[in-house]
């Protein structure tokens, strides 16, 4: 009935087929950014300069990063996927993993293992006008798709950024918004609440799409954020008719292994370490209204 | 006494104690064999060495949330079905670990550890073998290997056994899994009355039949295997229409069922225990007092738990009805998509193990005719 | 503003292109054009209720007062959309929120008063106009609900 496609070779994590896939490699942790409160963006640098050479990921797709004696965490990768030797991962600080990553200082050893999951289809995309629509945190995955368009930027039609956030105070990487403008890409943002000093929109994401006059035969949509937010993205992008097939969301479900074995991450048939976590609405249409599922 | 090795694919008849000489030189080889044995009031998995260890003379009264031994009156070496134990616990175990972590110096080291224990799998049925195979399928043949399960299996000699008797929850003929094991062993046995018959799998097979006063096996033989056979497929325990799988659960995630079954279901985790197909798993991480050596644990974990589908904030999945859907839904329905066969073999283990009878064969044809009783 | 230069800005928005030339008639005859320039107050909490806008250009923000906090700014709007709906759905007959001009702003005002007139006058154009209403108010409400239940959660302690 529905046809979740299978993880091709997109993965590029160094050596994939000999090695367990179980087992981390060794990374120090170069640079903290705090971005904002309780969320930091740490740059890591592989131990081996071998994988370090070897890395490469696509954009959308993200690491296990394993603090020893704690745990894991998945994170999507929030950098330039044509600058793989600079690896970020903005992380916000949700449990007992991400906590102890909080306390972690630039020096500090941590596992990490990928990259993982399917990617936003940036190649899919060519020649299309791209809508990108972020809530909160969900703008960390998607911006490897904003450094990529800014590097293809004639490969791509209109370039339109929804970023939607809690409160002024909750925007994610404010002060690149202007340098993404100056590569032609319109940047809007929009917050639920306002405080005091915002003079900017207020109102909920989705509803951003009001501003829009998207052309339905050449539009793709990426959507990252809270489930709730995604589907009225997605209602929002259906009323303007834009294909099902192409609104592209990035689902997030409890990982334990990030290879497809420990059952956690599935939704419906598609285990979202492997299928996902980027997949089209056409895709989970039959599951996403489900409730409890 | 040097014989010449029968060849792979031929039936040989051995004595009933010429057994040992399989064991023996099985043991010789440096396998542990593993095999049913009476324990605890149950027939379960255990290592065993010498054939007298198996349930001789013993049968299996199962039904939905029952499960009784009692001796039989002859003495039958494999007249039972399966048990509570399956031989996941051999090469999938409920608790492996994946690796030890040094920090020294800032310097992480991870270190693995492959103990080679070689299993002879002794008694495995026509629904065990397709569960290895379905195992097979997930563990080996996707984007990922896992290479514990790989080393386990790879090292694995299978001694199957073609059930004559099946039990009361039994419905391996509706899976297409049994009763008759067609492959991927290195021996199949079927217990004639005073003798067994053996199939040749593999060289390895038959080399370890070298020493056990093998003989062909005549037509009388093979006739008397294959009618044994033929009244087994016709007289499971249960059955369940399997055509309209995986669309008839994707079309009734909204089935009234789920909410009459979730007031039975204790989300006791039982069946995925006992299932040999599930294969859903944790991650433990424990450290010495020093947080300088830490290891990390994979054990085994169910869908039912409350935790399962745990994401900050909340639970996707936070009550019975919604795990109990997710269970069923996973091994009927996504599996096929995932995987590209159905994840039940039709063992009837859920269905005797669940301490409140649930069975799932009656489950489908209640979403079939509506859900409605 | 000249009669036909409202012509003009009208027919390019999409609300206006559904409509009959009879109907398009009568609604440029209600309305006016009205500007604003930065922060400029459109009209206050609880003032008497008259106009309903279409904004052209520019930004308005839809404020509240709330004791101890001060003013809030609860939604803005932008070109072609429209605020000031109160002024169609005879409730309370005050305004309930502020609005603001956010930056140099201008929106076709419609009088209340007039359109309600016109509409019970021509039923079918009171439908149009009154079923446009219903898909805004509609949206409004829904947008609400997701400002409501915070659908960010957990984001901030």
């Amino acid at each position: 009935m529905t046809v979740i496609g299978t993880a091709s070779e997109q993965h590029s994590a160094p050596d994939i087929k000999n090695r367990d896939p179980m087992v981390p490699y060794a990374a120090v942790v170069e640079k903290i950014i705090h971005e904002i409160a309780d969320t930091a963006t740490y740059t890591v640098v592989f131990k081996d300069a071998v994988v370090q050479e070897q890395y490469q990921f696509l954009p959308g797709q993200f690491n296990m990063l394993y603090l020893p004696g704690i745990g894991e965490a998945a994170i999507s990768i929030s950098s330039d996927p044509a600058d793989p030797g600079t690896l970020h991962h903005t992380i916000r600080e949700a449990g007992n993993v991400t906590g102890a990553l909080a306390r972690h200082r630039v020096g500090d050893t941590i596992g990490i293992r990928g990259p993982y999951g399917s990617a936003w289809p940036v190649e899919a995309a060519v020649d299309m006008d791209l809508i990108i629509v972020s809530g909160g945190i969900g703008l960390a995955p998607l911006r490897p798709v904003v450094y990529h368009v800014i590097g293809h930027r004639s490969d791509y039609g209109k370039v339109t950024v929804l970023c939607g956030a809690r409160s002024p105070a909750d925007i994610l990487y404010p002060d690149e918004f202007d340098s993404w403008r100056d590569h032609d890409i319109e940047v809007i943002v929009t917050v639920d609440r306002a405080d005091k000093n915002w003079s900017g929109h207020v109102g909920v994401v989705p509803m951003m799409f009001y501003r829009l006059r998207p052309d339905h035969t050449r539009t793709i949509v990426f959507t990252c954020g809270p489930e709730i937010m995604m589907r009225f993205v997605v209602y929002e992008a259906l009323a303007r008719r834009i294909d099902k097939g192409r609104i592209y969301l990035s689902l997030e479900r409890n990982m334990k292994c990030a290879v497809g074995f420990c059952g956690h991450c599935q939704y419906g048939p598609a285990f979202l370490c492997r299928d996902g976590p980027v997949l089209s609405f056409e895709q989970i249409e039959p599951f996403f209204g489900v409730e409890e599922f | 006494m040097t014989e010449s090795t029968p060849t792979v694919g031929r039936h040989v008849i051995i004595p009933k104690d010429g057994l040992q000489a399989v064991f023996d030189s099985l043991m010789s080889a440096g396998y542990v064999i593993v095999g049913p044995t009476v324990d605890q009031e149950a027939i379960v998995y255990e290592t065993i060495e010498n054939i007298a260890e198996l349930p001789v003379g013993w049968t299996d009264d199962q039904g939905p949330g029952q499960y009784r031994i009692r001796q039989r009156d002859d003495g039958k070496f494999f007249g039972y079905v399966v048990g509570p134990s399956t031989w996941k616990k051999y090469l999938y175990p409920p608790e492996l670990t994946l690796f030890t972590c040094r920090q020294l110096d800032g310097e992480l080291q991870f270190e693995t550890r492959q103990e080679v224990s070689k299993f002879a799998l002794v008694g495995v049925r026509g629904c065990e073998l397709a569960a290895i195979g379905i195992q097979d399928r997930i563990l080996l043949e996707g984007l990922y290997q896992d290479p514990h399960y790989r080393n386990r299996r790879e090292q694995a000699f299978i001694l199957a056994v073609n059930c004559t008797e099946p039990g009361e929850t039994c419905f391996c003929t509706s899976m297409k899994s049994g009763p008759r094991c067609d492959s991927g062993f290195d021996l199949a046995l079927t217990e004639l009355p005073d003798s067994f018959l053996l199939e040749v799998g593999s060289e390895l097979g038959a080399e370890m039949l070298l020493k056990s006063s093998w003989k062909h096996a005549g037509a009388f033989d093979l006739n008397q295997a294959t009618k044994l056979l033929d009244q087994a497929e016709n007289h499971m325990g249960r059955s369940m229409e399997t055509s309209d799988l995986p669309e008839l659960l994707y079309t009734n995630l909204d089935s009234k069922r789920w909410d009459i079954v979730s007031q039975r279901c204790l989300s006791c985790t039982n069946c995925t225990i006992v299932c040999p197909t599930c294969f859903c798993t944790d991650v433990l991480d424990t450290s010495d007092l020093t947080g300088q050596q830490t290891e990390r644990k994979r054990v085994w974990d169910s869908c039912f738990s409350s935790d399962f589908s745990y994401v900050h904030g909340g639970n996707t999945r936070p009550n019975i009805r919604s795990r109990y859907r997710q269970w069923l839904t996973h091994k009927l329905a996504s599996w096929s998509d995932q995987f590209g066969e159905l994840g039940c073999t039709g063992c009837g283990r859920c269905i005797t193990w669940c301490p409140v009878g649930i069975d799932l064969t009656e489950e489908i044809s209640a979403i079939r005719e509506g859900g409605l009783v | 503003m000249e009669s036909q230069e409202l012509d003009e800005l009208l027919q390019i928005k999409p609300w206006f292109q559904a409509l009959d030339p009879a109907h398009f008639q009568k609604l440029i005859d209600i309305a006016t054009v009205a500007s604003w320039s930065e922060g400029q107050i459109v009209f206050d909490e609880g003032d008497q209720v008259d106009l309903l806008y279409l904004v052209m250009e520019g930004r308005v923000a839809l404020e509240m007062y709330i004791p101890d906090r001060g003013r809030r700014t609860i939604l803005t709007v932008g070109p072609d959309e429209v605020f000031g709906w109160s002024a169609v759905v005879p409730t309370s007959g005050i305004r309930m929120a502020s609005a603001r001009a956010v930056t140099q702003t201008s929106a076709i005002a419609f009088d209340s008063q007039a359109l309600r007139e016109a509409c019970e006058k021509d039923h079918d154009l009171g439908y149009f106009v009154y079923r446009r209403l219903t898909n805004i108010i509609a949206g409004r409400l829904s947008a609400t609900r997701l400002q409501l239940i915070d659908m960010y959660g957990k984001e901030r302690n």
